[in-house]
């Protein structure tokens, strides 16, 4: 990571006789321009062609017979018709027993040929498509025009190489002259074998393997890992041959399985997911693991029609929990005595069963009334909580405004849109009768406002004295929503009016945050703030310092990240104490020193939304919708969080946005779907005893309705001995979360280099240890290995150290945008966060002009130059942000159907509306699903036409994260580079 | 009297650390919140950093250079943390500090035992024991302490 130089890949460990072979001449002319965005090399692969290897499937898979699960192997009964008495523990029946994951078989034989079609097309198409030839001087992209017309045929050989029994023809073909075709059981496992043959050739060349092991050679002796043979190919291009068969997650986020499969009682992996499901009974094991330990918790993920979280009220009964650790009752905890005991799960202490609930067990020791109790049936339920649960009477939902009318908010029209979409809101706003509301404005002076139902028109009251914070009016500035609708209705509707007018560019934030602060903290509540400009009066002031070129890659570097005055930590603390969530919309287009303002909403559990050049006229959809998202979203607040584990577990630190209120207690003042919180814990004692390690996460929090509720969810996972096993467990989902909550915790004290080396310094390790586990048993020679559950690790991990967060230096993003996309991907559920990280790239144009089905169609492309063609049409989707991509050779007639007459013109002023004709209906259709499929942010549509710079490299072009981007390696040579590392 | 002086800051120095390091004990055990605890300890890192600092001063005007020196390194630390507005415990991550802190806290207190322990026997070889001991010298009987102590 970090290597400035462009041809990486082509220079590592080069022996000087390999300059000998009659292709280094061949080596891809880097200029100086194409040098950002070099299509990978296999675009100038001599005739030969790279080599597909030519695994044969494994006929049948054994799962590995050794691992701890052995002991599961006896038959034992399900948990629920498990004797009375017997310990807690779990135990699976038979038939759950732990398979490998199933292998990859997104691609088929028949698309397999297609690749190999691809391929032996190439060395005819890049010298005599004239297009390449002509694009390569001008264009940033040279060749990206190369790409063969077949985009059907590209997605069969983007998956890992399926088995292929009848790819051997094409193998000995593609030989060429250059040597015997090995023979077909030659497989990797045996590679190094005939490596010798093909002369002194360095292990340059990538030669692929499968995700599944190789047959041929050694039967009986099955691999359970997948592997990339990183080999000398004969005949082949030095370097990064192939990037087709390395894996990628095109089908999005696949959780893994094996955990529901083997715990069914466990709650749904949409509310928590553990980094491996295996947790390692040692210490020993852990040091060995090198990748975080931990969990990526979502409260109140959204549940799907018909999986809603049933809602348990015991009334007179008082919550159920156990006498010592405070568990709540939940699946796994055992009934004994006739039903007159339960054994905590997580203790083991022996618990009464108070009378009123006690119901008989029945013959197997299931109680009789099992089915009537959804917190013993399920992993995730909502307990009604008693009067013992508040410390005050359950507060209503109040949202509170502090608007920003200075100039800039008025000439950027952000005032507009805000009153009008409060105002369309307000019917929706939750907890009907009993919300409340209140605004503040401010510019140089803070503006209060008098909503008392009696008024009519509400009362303006005005302080200018910044130093010495008042509220002119003890009551009345927070009013109920109901009975002061009428005011409220007003007031939204004269606020773009009373300030049209305004020229003030002051903006005295500190104080009025203060004022809020003051009104809100009897109640607490959420406060949304919106702010335009820098903080420039009173206390809380801050400068302009984004731009000191000078500090960016010095040890001060950091402090442009962290807030500058201690002022905002300490609101933030004390927003937190009083249940006060702040959630921060900043639209500026200059620096507004995002970094200091959104503390305010890191340590009240809130969010920053940031809108870089705010213009309503662009951007007022996306406000619109992300505003009304967060007001009318399902919200739970005065809420604090805890999850508790078994004995000799320990959580030992919490990422996210939060405060701590003590050490395991997450205070969070209001929490929604759209929240994630990351944990890690620890072993405390040398060696676990018990079989199974349960994890219970509660969250109390008073709904909207003004209920006290406690949410739990309860999961286990199995304790293994063994590292395979623990590895095979992985969730890649999990680990990217949260090594990337980690990398931006590290940026926010060092260098975001550092931050970067430390992800891939962690995955080199875990690899290294990985290898190291079959390095002796089976023969790896120069392949690279990983467990198949994280074959995609690698591609997030280069994602992550190019997302906005942390990607490059001081020029490659805006230290605004980085601290924003910092603060957003810390709260970011598993699923948005893959998402963000490897965003889905469509091409459409197909679909447009053929009436056909569009999942046929539209499959998402690897993030690649080579995926796109200049004559199709493509969309690209982060969940934040939809780009649309016209291709240059894009026949004007649909560019004309789509965006009218000015296709021509500049696309930065042109706007997709949805027009009279088929095809600008169904790419309409098309956005308006992707954005149904996610409704959490609203990404906004750009189009961007190839060439067009510089909007297509910032939109498009230095997102491709599987490019050289800014310094950064392109997949191939990433995949080089760890596996250097690795074997080092 | 400068010994006497340095004495009692020194004792205030120790009680108002052995408090830091209480309250940081008791929000580890969840016996105070983190922002009780913060704002206790925060209230006396300023005072315990400018009577050190007062203290090195008076040493140094004293002439006890060797002493002057011993404290030197620390009022040095105090005042880069001053600079580097690093002196005061932060509310928001206090958990995440809190090992760091008691660790830095209990290092500090072994140095301030350990100049106190000097000072003592310093005066003890310079005779001036007696000075320290002033108030409680049997010159006067109505103020002896320590024999009324003795007695009972």
């Amino acid at each position: 990571m970090g290597t400035e130089n462009p041809n990486h890949a082509n220079n590592y460990s080069r022996p000087p006789q390999n300059n000998n072979s009659p292709f280094s001449s061949s080596r891809p002319v880097v200029g100086s321009q194409a040098s950002a965005f070099r299509p990978t090399p296999v675009l100038s692969t001599p005739p030969s062609g790279p080599e597909v290897s030519t695994f044969r499937p494994t006929a049948s898979y054994v799962p590995p017979t050794t691992g701890p699960f052995q002991r599961f192997s006896s038959p034992t009964p399900p948990p629920h018709t498990s004797p009375i008495g017997q310990p807690p523990a779990m135990r699976p029946p038979p038939t759950m027993r732990p398979q490998m994951p199933p292998m990859h078989m997104g691609s088929s034989p028949l698309s397999m040929n297609g690749a190999v079609n691809l391929q032996q097309s190439q060395p005819s198409l890049g010298p005599t498509n004239p297009s390449a030839v002509r694009a390569a001087p001008s264009s940033a992209w040279p060749g990206y025009t190369a790409t063969p017309p077949a985009p059907v045929s590209h997605k069969g050989s983007y998956g890992p190489a399926p088995p292929q029994p009848a790819a051997s023809g094409s193998f000995s073909s593609h030989q060429g002259g250059y040597g015997p075709a090995p023979p077909q059981q030659a497989a990797s496992g045996s590679f190094s074998s005939h490596q010798g043959g093909y002369g002194p050739a360095p292990p340059l060349g990538m030669y692929v393997g499968g995700p599944t092991p190789p047959a041929g050679g050694m039967s009986g002796l099955v691999e359970d890992f997948s592997s990339l043979s990183i080999g000398s190919v004969p005949g082949s291009f030095d370097a990064g041959l192939d990037s087709k068969v390395l894996p990628r997650p095109l089908d999005g986020d696949v959780e893994p399985s094996s955990f529901a499969q083997m715990y069914p009682m466990n709650c749904n992996s949409r509310y928590l997911r553990l980094t491996t499901s295996a947790i390692p009974n040692s210490q020993s094991l852990v040091s060995r693991w090198h990748l975080p330990l931990g969990a990526v918790v979502c409260p109140l993920a959204e549940a799907p029609e018909g999986e809603e979280v049933p809602v348990v009220n015991f009334a007179t009964t008082g919550i159920v929990r156990c006498r010592r650790c405070r568990t709540y009752v939940n699946p796994y905890v055992t009934f004994t005595d006739g039903g007159r005991k339960w054994r905590c799960n997580i203790c083991a202490l022996l618990n009464d069963v108070q009378n009123d609930y006690f119901a008989q067990l029945d013959a197997t020791g299931r109680r009789i009334d099992l089915d009537q109790r959804p917190e013993l049936t399920k992993g995730c339920v909502e307990f009604v909580a008693p009067a013992e649960y508040m410390v005050r009477p359950p507060m209503p939902p109040l949202y509170f405004f502090l608007i920003d009318v200075s100039i800039n908010s008025v000439r950027s029209g952000m005032l507009e849109v805000i009153a009008q979409t409060i105002k369309s809101c307000l019917d929706k706003l939750p907890g009907s009768t009993r919300t409340q509301i209140g605004f503040i404005t401010f510019d140089s002076t803070i503006h209060f406002y008098n909503m008392k139902s009696s008024l009519t028109q509400p009362q303006m009251m005005v302080v200018s004295d910044l130093d010495d914070i008042f509220v002119p009016l003890p009551d009345d500035l927070l009013v109920n929503l109901s009975e002061s609708r009428s005011v409220v209705d007003a007031f939204l509707d004269s606020l773009p009016s009373m300030f049209q007018d305004n020229v003030n560019v002051e903006s005295a934030f500190g104080p009025a945050l203060k004022a809020a602060f003051m009104v809100m903290s009897q109640l607490g509540g959420k406060l949304l703030i919106f702010q335009s400009t820098l903080p420039s009066l009173g206390v809380g002031r801050l400068r302009l310092r984004g731009d000191d070129i000078r500090a960016y890659g010095t040890d001060k570097e950091n402090a442009l990240r962290i807030p500058e005055d201690p002022f905002y930590k300490q609101m933030a603390a004390d927003f937190t104490k009083y249940q006060v969530a702040v959630n921060v919309y900043a639209v500026s287009d200059k620096y507004t020193d995002i970094a200091s303002l959104g503390t305010l909403a890191k340590y009240t559990g809130g969010q920053v939304y940031y809108y870089p050049s705010f213009h309503a006229a662009i951007h007022k959809d996306k406000l619109k919708h992300e505003l009304a998202r967060d007001l009318t979203r399902e919200t739970a607040w005065e809420a604090v969080m805890r999850i508790r584990c078994g004995k000799g577990v320990r959580f030992t630190s919490y990422h996210g946005n939060f405060m701590l209120r003590s050490t395991d207690l997450l205070a969070l003042p209001a929490v929604d779907c759209d929240k994630a919180y990351a944990m890690q814990f620890a072993l405390e004692e040398t060696l676990l005893t018990t079989q199974i390690v349960y994890f219970q996460v509660a969250l109390l929090h008073t709904s909207s309705c003004g209920e006290r509720r406690i949410r739990v969810h309860t999961a286990a996972a199995s304790v293994v001995a063994d590292l395979g096993e623990m590895y095979r467990q992985a969730d890649t989902g999990a680990i990217v979360s949260l090594l990337g909550r980690l990398a931006i915790e590290k940026s926010l004290s060092y260098k975001l280099e550092e931050a970067r080396n430390a992800i891939q310094l962690r995955i080199v390790k875990a690899l290294k240890e990985y290898r190291n586990l079959y390095a002796v048993q089976h023969r790896v020679g120069t392949r690279m290995i990983y467990p198949d559950s994280l074959k995609y690790l690698l591609l997030y991990a280069l994602a992550l150290c190019k997302s906005t967060a942390l990607r490059g230096g001081y020029a490659d993003s805006q230290l605004d945008e980085r601290c924003a996309a910092g603060f957003t991907m810390m709260a970011l559920p598993v699923k948005k966060m893959l998402k963000l990280l490897y965003p889905s790239l469509l091409r459409v144009d197909e679909y447009l002009v053929k009436s056909d089905d569009f999942e046929k169609l539209c499959r998402r492309l690897p993030l690649a130059a080579q995926s796109l063609d200049s004559r199709g049409i493509y969309i690209y989707d982060d969940g934040f942000r939809l780009v649309v991509w016209f291709g240059q050779m894009v026949s004007p007639d649909i560019s004309r159907n789509l965006v009218g007459e000015d296709f021509a013109a500049d696309f930065s002023r042109v706007s997709l509306v949805q027009r009279e004709n088929e095809m600008s209906r169904k790419l309409m259709g098309i956005i308006k699903k992707l954005r149904e499929a996610d409704t959490s942010y609203y990404p906004l549509c750009h189009l961007v036409r190839q060439g067009e710079q510089p909007r297509e490299g910032f939109f498009l072009l230095s997102n491709l994260v599987e490019e050289q981007v800014g310094g950064m390696n392109s997949y191939v040579d990433w995949i080089l580079q760890i596996h250097r590392q690795v074997q080092q | 009297m400068d010994h006497l002086l340095s004495h009692q800051h020194g004792s205030y120095r120790l009680y108002s650390l052995s408090g830091q390091i209480v309250c940081l004990s008791d929000l580890e055990s969840d016996y105070m919140n983190p922002y009780e605890s913060s704002s206790r300890i925060n209230a006396v890192v300023i005072p315990e950093m400018v009577l050190h600092g007062m203290c090195s001063f008076l040493l140094l005007v004293m002439g006890y250079w060797f002493m002057f020196l011993l404290t030197l390194p620390i009022a040095i630390y105090n005042s880069m943390l001053y600079i580097n507005r690093r002196h005061l415990i932060d509310v928001t991550e206090v958990f995440r500090y809190v090992d760091a802190e008691k660790r830095y806290r209990i290092a500090k207190l072994a140095v301030y035992l350990f100049l106190f322990v000097l000072v003592v026997i310093r005066s003890v070889v310079a005779g001036k024991f007696s000075d320290i001991l002033e108030p409680f010298h049997p010159t006067n009987e109505d103020l002896d302490i320590l024999s009324h102590v003795l007695e009972f």
